[in-house]
């Protein structure tokens, strides 16, 4: 097969995924009666007639009076719209669109950081772990992995927190930044900042250095948690491929070339020892995101997923549900990408 | 001849007695071997005693609390004089926590709360898994296709969320919140079993079957599942470590609304605003989860070395 006929395999593929996902929600928030769409989608500051009127119009929108099969399409329309509800809670009220914008390049930033730690912190571990097998590194390596694993991620952020927050006392352990460095600037209300809604980014933009480096600070701790969670699996799957492919017949010939062990190792064994890791790393991504939720819950750190834990702790169905439709199309897509990506670096795949 | 028949027969029964008597011993073999090997195996044997240590504390807790002097097995008792977190100490072994709570007491309550909830989703998860996996591999075509794009869309949200959403519709309780992880879990099982039954459906001895002409159920019941059931069982037993883990890590966020239950994730969350005066009120809950997990995945591995019959040698 071509390259290009998989890519539009693979994306033909997407769309009953799509469906599916977007049915899992609908009928979330749709199956238990009417109760749960309207508390999404009235604007929760209306009241009397205009309340009672609003009611009236959103039956008419979305069909309510019709079967849930129907209402699927009409849902799916509005959704599409990017109308998506209100939300209600401590940290945001407002409309959910605009509640994703705000607070989605926080998560996309911990897990972007998160990410490149696990590939830093990993891959050289795992490849360490395993050229030198039941080396006392090796065992030490085994034992850590073993017991990260076990973890729950609040654990890990709370050892954390203990560990180099309050005894070193180097690192932050709460929100995005110290509230006193920006209580009057322009750019940054209700500790919300603009334009990009990244401090760390925004404080570059407007010059204002010592707010950049205590974001900084304040970025480190959640996605090392984030990482810790994540890279003991990595470093089990890449010791176990990497002693794979070391047993097989072009590495022995290699060595029997007299190529020095590192070229071995690094260029020989390596890149094919990563491939299950790109396979499974859409596993990953899942737990990514699944973590985000936690540990912006504990940090405080304000993105989608403590959001998502502020709209559970006061009942507000806008929240839950958009982000649940948003975890789930941002997991899909990087499912997506990375079936296209693993294809364009290992052509076995393809047939 | 009728005769020189029934001297045949005899034989041939003898012959099929002597089969099962050896077949017998053989079992018994089999059984001497599974259990030194798995003897052999240290950290298998250490977690399969940290394991029977957590099952005894919860059958404590269920039928005879006042064994180890406990009062409420269901409610934490907090201590509202004295509300602030206070170190271990004689009294208090692992301290207490806000409002007051002996930390000890809680977790040993907790623990059996945490188990039961969760040897009740992977129980009810592996079966819907196990039964729908097989009989998707089993019947093939159409049926297994649609089995396969159904686990896809539920693996397209990330399970914590998905039974944070699941159990927020449903209502915020320790039975809601059990009911979502089984829902968002079984499809990992399904996907499992299925692999194992089309794996196992191409071995040489069904296809020896087959062509024995045993029948389609025969070959299911006799020679695929018992050679299927094992390796699903040992992936359950594997997966209560994650399953306590998530557990308590949703009820941590929050998930259980503020009643004084004795849920380990909710504990460590009590203390979380403490965390500078008082490391141990989030140490010790956090810590227990971990040993079990821990225990868990090590009695999973020795398990498997004794399933697995190419590292038994």
């Amino acid at each position: 097969m071509k390259l290009w006929a998989y890519v539009v395999r693979r994306l033909l593929l997407f769309i009953p995924t799509l469906i599916g996902l977007t049915f899992i929600v609908f009928i979330l928030s749709h199956a238990g009666g009417n109760n749960l769409v309207l508390a999404e989608y009235i604007n929760p500051r209306l009241t009397g007639e205009a309340r009672t009127l609003l009611i009236q119009k959103l039956t008419e929108e979305f069909h309510l009076n019709q079967p849930l099969y129907i209402q699927y399409f009409y849902w799916l329309y509005q959704v599409l719209q990017g109308n998506w509800g209100f939300t209600t809670t401590p940290i945001f009220s407002g409309t959910v669109i605009t509640a994703i914008d705000l607070f989605f390049p926080n998560t996309a930033m911990i897990t972007v950081v998160a990410s490149v730690l696990i590939w830093a912190i990993g891959v050289p571990l795992g490849i360490y772990s395993s050229v030198n097998r039941d080396s006392v590194g090796d065992q030490v390596l085994r034992v850590g992995s073993f017991t990260l694993y076990a973890m729950p991620i609040y654990l890990i952020a709370v050892a954390l927190i203990i560990a180099l927050g309050v005894y070193l006392k180097l690192i932050p352990f709460s929100g995005v930044v110290n509230p006193i460095l920006v209580s009057d600037v322009s750019w940054y209300k209700n500790g919300i900042s603009y334009p990009t809604h990244i401090i760390l980014i925004d404080s570059m933009l407007h010059g204002a250095w010592q707010v950049t480096w205590d974001s900084f600070l304040h970025l480190i701790l959640p996605s090392l948690t984030l990482a810790l969670a994540t890279v003991a699996s990595i470093i089990r799957i890449l010791r176990a491929s990497m002693l794979e492919v070391l047993e097989q017949d072009f590495i022995r010939l290699a060595w029997s070339k007299g190529i020095p062990a590192k070229l071995v190792y690094n260029l020989h064994a390596r890149k094919n020892a990563l491939l299950p890791v790109l396979t499974l790393y859409g596993v990953t991504v899942a737990f990514l995101l699944g973590g985000a939720v936690v540990v912006e819950t504990v940090f405080s750190y304000p993105g989608i997923g403590y959001w998502t834990t502020q709209a559970l702790l006061n009942n507000d169905v806008g929240g839950i549900m958009a982000s649940t439709l948003l975890f789930g199309l941002i997991l899909v897509t990087a499912n997506l990408a990375l079936d296209i990506l693993y294809a364009f670096v290992d052509p076995r795949i393809r047939y | 001849m009728l005769h020189l028949e029934r001297m045949k027969g005899e034989e041939e029964n003898r012959e099929a007695k002597k089969n099962n008597e050896s077949y017998r011993s053989g079992r018994l073999e089999n059984l001497k071997v599974s259990v030194s090997v798995f003897i052999a195996n240290k950290t298998a044997l250490a977690g399969l005693l940290i394991f029977i240590i957590f099952i005894a504390d919860a059958l404590i807790v269920q039928f005879d609390p006042q064994l180890i002097g406990i009062q409420s097995p269901n409610l934490l008792v907090p201590n509202f004089q004295n509300p602030i977190p206070l170190p271990p100490s004689p009294e208090h072994p692992f301290g207490t926590t806000y409002p007051g709570i002996d930390l000890f007491d809680g977790i040993v309550k907790a623990i059996r709360i945490d188990l039961a909830y969760s040897f009740f989703v992977v129980a009810v998860g592996a079966s819907i898994g196990a039964i729908v996996g097989i009989i998707s591999a089993w019947a093939g075509g159409m049926m297994d296709e649609i089995v396969m794009r159904l686990t896809d869309i539920v693996f397209s949200i990330p399970y914590l969320i998905l039974a944070l959403a699941v159990g927020f519709i449903l209502g915020r309780s320790l039975w809601h919140m059990s009911i979502a992880l089984a829902l968002t879990w079984w499809p990992l099982y399904a996907r499992y079993a299925r692999s194992q039954t089309l794996s196992t459906k191409e071995l040489t001895f069904v296809e020896a079957a087959k062509a024995g002409g045993v029948g389609r159920g025969m070959i299911m019941f006799k020679h695929i599942l018992p050679n299927v059931l094992p390796p699903i069982f040992i992936q359950i037993s594997l997966d209560l470590g994650s399953i306590v883990v998530i557990f308590s890590t949703l009820a941590f966020i929050g998930f259980i609304p503020n009643a004084d239950i004795p849920e380990l994730g909710y504990l460590t969350s009590l203390g979380l605003n403490y965390v500078q005066t008082a490391p141990w009120a989030v140490i010790f809950p956090g810590l227990v989860i971990t040993v079990f997990a821990l225990a868990v995945n090590l009695l999973g591995d020795g398990l498997r070395d004794v399933i697995d019959p190419r590292r038994r040698s």
